[in-house]
C-alpha cells in the first residue's frame, strides 16, 4: 500500500520533531453492505476506504493524526505535525531495521467476498427472509442485512515492527417483527465469522432466520416481566454480553490505567465467585473477533483474565502498557484508520463448569430465565450496567412457565460476578459489534448457561 | 484527478449507459484533545475526504463509495453492480435543485484559528474544574473537539450545491465516591469559542457527580417523574425513529395511521427546525439536496407530519420535507418547544416523585417499533417540592407514546446536544423498578 521507504520517512519525520515512539497504520478496506426488506433487496452499497494513521508517544503522552491524502508531501507534513505536538525529540538519529514478523495465517479463508458475485449474496439473504417469514403468520416484517469486508492492514513502528494482516469477515443479520393484538415485538439473530463466503456452508441459514422469528413470536403475546430483585439464569452464547459489558470493559487498560476501573490494583485478588474463569482469545481460528496481530502489530494470544475467581490479567495495548508499566497483551484494536487504537476485547467468554442447563433451571425456585440477551452498556467508573433481555421466561418451582417481555437487568459488574453460583457446561459464543473509544469493532461474547443468585430486574409493575 | 474531473467522468460514464448519476464529496476535519490523569490522554488532528456515487435508472439506485479520486471507472462499476441486484419495487429519485434554499450562516471558521496551546489550556481548565471537590476521586475524561465539514453535491439533473459548516463541543465525566462510585457528566456545544466556557462546564460535571452522593434505590412502583432535559434528550431517540416516514410505511412505527390524531398531551409541541441559533447541526439542504424547512411534528399534542425523503414523500403523495440524512430519515434539529416554568418551578409542581437526570441503555432497552422502554436511570427524590436525596440503581419503564400523553408540563430550560434541543418535562406517572 505504501512503500517501505516512505513509511521509514514518516517514522523518521515524527521522531526528528519529537517523541520517543512513532507508528504508522495503513489500511485498505473493501466492504459490501446489503439490506433486504419485505423480500426485496432495497439497498446495496459497496466501496473501499484507504487511509493512514500516524501516532507518536512521548512517555505516556500520545498524539494521533490520520489522513487519506496519500501523497508523500502530505504524509510527511502530517508526520511533522505529530512530532511537533509531542515535542522533545529523543531519537532523532534512529536507524530503522524492520523486522518482518511474517506470521503464519491462522484464519484461512476459502472464498474472498471480493470474488463472489453480488447476486449469490442476495440469494443467501432471500433464503433467510423466506425462512423467517414462513415461520409464523404473526411475522409481519423481516429485514435481512448482509455485511462482508476484506481489510488489509500494515503496521510499522520505530521499534522495528513491520506486520501485515488481512481480516476477512462475513455476517448475516436477521430482524423479524411479530404483530398480534396490537402488540409488536422484534427478534434478532446475527451470526458472523472471520470467514469468506464459505461461512454459509458452515451455518444453517434457514435455522438462523427461524431463531430471530421465534424470539419475536414468543415475545409478542408475553406478559410484562416482573420487577425487583431475583435470581436470573442467563443462557449460553450471546448471554456472555453481560460479562463483556460489565466486567470485560473494566479490565481494559483504558479504564484500569486511569484507576477508573473497579478492578484497578486487584491483580492476584479474588474478584469473582470461584466457579468463574474467563478468557479473551483472539487466536481462535476464523472467529468473528480474531486476528493474527492486533492493530498495533503485536501477535494476538489467548489471555486468561479470571482464573477460578482470581483476577490474573488485564487487556493491555501499547499506550496502556506504558501507563501501567506492563507489556501489551496484543489487545490494541481500532475500527479503522480514523481511530487511534486502544485496549479492546476480541473473543471474550466465561469457561464452562459442570452443570447441565436443565439442572440449573430445576434448582431455581423462582426467577427469570434470560434466554436471549439484547444489547447493553456500562459506565466503567462505577461498574453500573444495564441490559435488555430480548427473550425471557419466568421460572416457577424449577420450571420454565411463561414468556415475559420488557425485562432489563441492571447492577454493578463486580457484584454480579461474585453472585454467580452455578455455571453450566454448554459454552458457546455469539457475535456482536463492540463500541468504545476506538470505534466499533467485531467481538465475540460467550459463556455457558449460568445463574446469578440476585439481579435487579426492571420490568413493569402491575 | 480533481473532484470536478472525477465527477465529470462519472457523469459521462452514466450518460453512455443511460443512467442518471449523483456524486457527493465530503471533506471533514477534526481536532480533539482528551485529558485524564493530569495529562493529555488523547490528541487527534485529522482530516479525510470521501466520495459517494449513486446511479439511477428505472427508479432503482445503486451505491458505491471511495476514498480515492484515481479510479472513477471502478467506483462507477461498483455502483452499477449494486444497482443490478436491487429488486425493490420502490421508486427512487434524484432532486433537480429547483427548490428555494434558506440562507443561513453555518460556517464561522473561528475554532480552527484558536492556537493549539489555548485548546490544551481549555481542556486543562475543564479537567481542573471538574475536580472541584475532594469527594471527586477521578475525572476519567475531559474533552474538547472542533470539526469542520465541506460538502459538495451534484447530479445529472442539474443539482449543484455546496455547504460548509463548523462547530465544537466539550464534555467531561467526574466520579464521586462514598460507599460506591457515582458518575456525573455534562456536555455543551458551541459555534464560536465564546460559547464554550471550560469552568462552567467543569463545574456542572462536578456538581452532577456530587449530587449523587448517598444515592439509594427506591421501592418499585408508580411515580410522578420529571425527565430532566438531559434524560429526555436521550429518550427522544425513540421519537426520531417513530416519525421517519420510512419506518411508518414499513409498519415499523407505532405512529402509523395516527396523522392528525392526538399522540401527546396538549402542552407538547415538537418541531423540526433547519436552523436554531444554539445548534451546531443546522443545514440548508439534506443529503438528497432537498431544501430543509421548519415544520411542526407534534402541535398541541397532535401529530402533524412524518419526516420524508424523496422516496417516502412520493409514496405518500406529499412534498419531501428535506430530512434525508445519510441513508436514513432524520430531523435536522428536533426541537421541543419550551414552556413557562423554570426547572425549580417544575420541581415544585412535581411535589412528590422522582427527577430522572440520566438514562442508560437507549440502544438496547428501548424498542422504537413498539415504543416500549425499560432503562437504567439515576436522579433525585423529591418530597414537598424539594429535592431530598439521590437515587440510583433503578429502571424506568413504559411506552413512549403513553409517556407523551402523560406529560403534564414542559419546562423552559432548553438543553442542546447534536441536533436535539429540549427542556425538561413533567410526567404524571411512570413505572419505576428498584427494590
Amino acid at each position: 500500500m505504501l512503500s517501505k521507504a516512505i513509511i521509514q520517512d514518516i517514522i523518521g519525520t515524527v521522531l526528528k520533531h519529537g517523541g520517543d515512539f512513532a507508528e504508522v497504520f495503513v489500511e485498505k478496506k473493501y466492504q459490501n453492505r446489503f439490506e433486504l426488506k419485505d423480500g426485496k433487496l432495497e439497498k446495496a452499497n459497496t466501496g473501499t476506504i484507504v487511509g493512514v494513521g500516524i501516532r507518536g508517544f512521548l512517555g505516556t503522552k500520545a498524539i494521533y493524526a490520520y489522513t487519506n491524502v496519500l501523497e508523500r508531501e502530505n504524509l510527511i507534513s502530517v508526520a511533522k505535525r505529530v512530532g511537533e505536538a509531542l515535542g522533545e525529540a529523543k531519537l532523532s538519529d534512529l536507524v530503522l531495521n524492520f523486522d518482518d514478523k511474517n506470521l503464519k495465517n491462522r484464519h484461512i479463508v476459502y472464498f474472498n467476498p471480493k470474488d463472489i458475485e453480488k447476486d449469490k449474496k442476495v440469494d443467501v439473504m432471500k433464503r433467510a427472509y423466506h425462512s423467517a417469514k414462513n415461520f409464523s403468520e404473526l411475522i409481519k416484517q423481516v429485514a435481512v442485512m448482509y455485511w462482508d469486508y476484506d481489510q488489509e492492514v500494515l503496521i510499522a513502528n520505530s521499534e522495528g515492527t513491520w506486520a501485515e494482516d488481512r481480516r476477512i469477515r462475513t455476517r448475516l443479520m436477521i430482524s423479524a417483527v411479530a404483530e398480534h393484538n396490537g402488540n409488536m415485538e422484534r427478534g434478532f439473530y446475527g451470526p458472523g465469522a472471520g470467514m469468506g463466503f464459505e461461512f454459509f456452508d458452515r451455518i444453517n441459514v434457514e435455522e438462523a432466520a427461524k431463531r430471530a422469528a421465534r424470539i419475536a413470536v414468543r415475545m409478542v403475546d408475553a406478559e410484562p416481566a416482573p420487577a425487583g430483585k431475583m435470581p436470573v439464569i442467563i443462557s449460553n452464547e450471546f448471554g456472555g454480553v453481560i460479562f463483556h459489558e460489565a466486567v470485560g470493559h473494566a479490565l481494559e487498560a483504558t479504564s484500569v490505567a486511569k484507576g477508573a476501573s473497579v478492578f484497578a490494583g486487584k491483580l492476584g485478588q479474588k474478584v469473582a465467585a470461584e466457579c468463574v474463569s474467563a478468557v479473551d482469545d483472539a487466536t481462535i481460528p476464523n472467529a468473528w473477533g480474531s486476528a493474527n496481530i492486533d492493530d498495533e502489530g503485536v501477535p494476538t494470544r489467548r489471555n486468561l483474565l479470571i482464573d477460578k475467581g482470581v483476577l490474573v490479567s488485564y487487556l493491555i495495548d501499547k499506550l496502556g502498557g506504558r501507563r501501567m508499566n506492563m507489556e501489551s497483551t496484543g489487545s490494541g484494536r481500532r475500527q479503522d484508520y480514523t481511530f487511534a487504537p486502544t485496549s479492546r476485547m476480541s473473543n471474550t467468554f466465561i469457561l464452562p463448569g459442570n452443570y447441565y442447563p436443565e439442572e440449573i433451571i430445576a434448582a431455581t425456585e423462582y426467577g427469570l430465565y434470560a434466554k436471549t440477551m439484547g444489547g447493553g452498556s456500562v459506565i466503567p467508573g462505577t461498574g453500573e450496567f444495564n441490559f435488555a433481555v430480548m427473550e425471557a421466561y419466568l421460572i416457577e418451582n424449577g420450571k420454565i412457565t411463561k414468556p415475559v417481555k420488557g425485562a432489563t437487568l441492571i447492577g454493578k459488574g463486580y457484584e454480579i460476578i461474585q453472585k454467580i453460583d452455578m455455571v453450566g457446561n454448554d459454552l458457546d459464543r455469539g457475535q456482536g459489534m463492540c463500541g468504545s473509544l476506538s470505534g466499533s469493532i467485531p467481538a465475540d461474547v460467550g459463556q455457558p448457561t449460568l445463574r446469578v443468585s440476585e439481579i435487579t430486574v426492571g420490568g413493569r409493575n402491575k | 484527478m480533481t473532484f470536478n474531473e472525477f465527477k465529470e467522468k462519472i457523469f459521462s460514464l452514466a450518460k453512455k449507459d443511460g443512467f442518471e448519476a449523483q456524486v457527493e464529496f465530503s471533506e471533514e476535519s477534526e481536532f480533539s484533545i482528551r485529558y485524564a490523569n493530569d495529562d493529555i490522554d488523547q490528541y487527534t488532528d485529522a482530516s479525510k475526504f470521501s466520495v459517494i456515487v449513486k446511479v439511477l435508472k428505472d427508479g432503482k439506485i445503486g451505491n458505491s463509495f471511495t476514498e480515492t479520486l484515481e479510479n472513477p471507472e471502478e467506483t462507477y462499476n461498483e455502483a452499477l453492480s449494486s444497482w443490478k441486484i436491487v429488486d425493490s419495487d420502490e421508486e427512487n429519485f434524484f432532486y433537480d435543485g429547483k427548490g428555494k434554499y434558506l440562507n443561513m450562516e453555518t460556517y464561522y471558521g473561528e475554532f480552527e484559528k484558536v492556537p493549539v496551546k489555548e485548546k490544551i489550556n481549555f481542556v486543562k481548565e475543564l479537567y481542573q474544574s471538574a475536580k472541584c471537590n475532594e469527594k471527586i476521586v477521578m475525572v476519567p475524561y475531559a474533552l474538547f473537539q472542533n470539526f469542520a465539514i465541506n460538502k459538495k453535491l451534484s447530479n445529472t439533473l442539474g443539482l449543484d450545491l455546496e455547504f460548509k459548516s463548523d462547530g465544537a463541543y466539550s464534555f467531561a465525566m467526574a466520579i464521586s465516591q462514598d460507599t460506591s462510585n457515582h458518575s456525573g457528566v455534562w456536555l455543551k456545544v458551541g459555534k464560536k469559542p465564546k460559547d464554550l466556557d471550560p469552568k462552567e462546564i467543569g463545574k456542572k460535571v462536578c456538581d452532577e457527580a456530587l449530587s449523587l452522593l448517598g444515592a439509594q434505590t427506591v421501592n418499585s412502583g408508580k411515580y410522578r417523574v420529571i425527565l430532566r432535559n438531559t434524560a429526555f434528550d436521550d429518550m427522544l431517540g425513540l421519537l426520531r425513529s417513530m416519525i421517519s416516514a420510512e419506518n411508518v410505511q414499513k409498519n415499523m412505527s407505532p405512529l402509523k395511521g395516527k396523522l392528525n390524531e392526538k399522540v401527546g398531551s396538549d402542552v407538547l409541541n415538537i418541531l423540526d427546525v433547519p436552523y436554531h441559533p444554539l445548534s451546531i447541526s443546522n443545514r440548508p439542504f439534506d443529503d438528497e439536496g432537498v431544501p430543509t424547512k421548519e415544520k411542526s411534528i407534534i402541535e398541541n399534542g397532535i401529530l402533524k407530519t412524518y419526516l420524508h425523503n424523496l422516496k417516502t414523500a412520493k409514496k405518500d403523495n406529499v412534498e419531501p420535507t428535506g430530512n434525508a440524512i445519510r441513508s436514513e430519515i432524520s430531523p435536522i434539529n428536533l426541537f421541543v418547544k419550551p414552556g413557562e416554568l423554570s426547572f425549580k418551578e417544575l420541581v415544585e409542581k412535581l411535589e412528590n416523585g422522582l427527577i430522572i437526570i440520566g438514562v442508560d441503555g437507549m440502544h438496547s432497552g428501548a424498542n422504537p417499533i413498539s415504543g416500549n422502554f425499560s432503562l437504567g436511570a439515576r436522579g433525585y427524590k423529591v418530597e414537598n417540592g424539594q429535592i431530598v436525596g439521590a437515587v440510583e440503581q433503578i429502571t424506568i419503564s413504559g411506552n413512549f407514546l403513553e409517556l407523551l400523553k402523560n406529560i403534564e408540563d414542559v419546562g423552559n430550560d432548553l438543553f442542546v446536544t447534536f441536533g436535539t434541543l429540549t427542556p425538561s418535562v413533567l410526567v404524571k406517572e411512570l413505572d419505576v423498578a428498584g427494590k
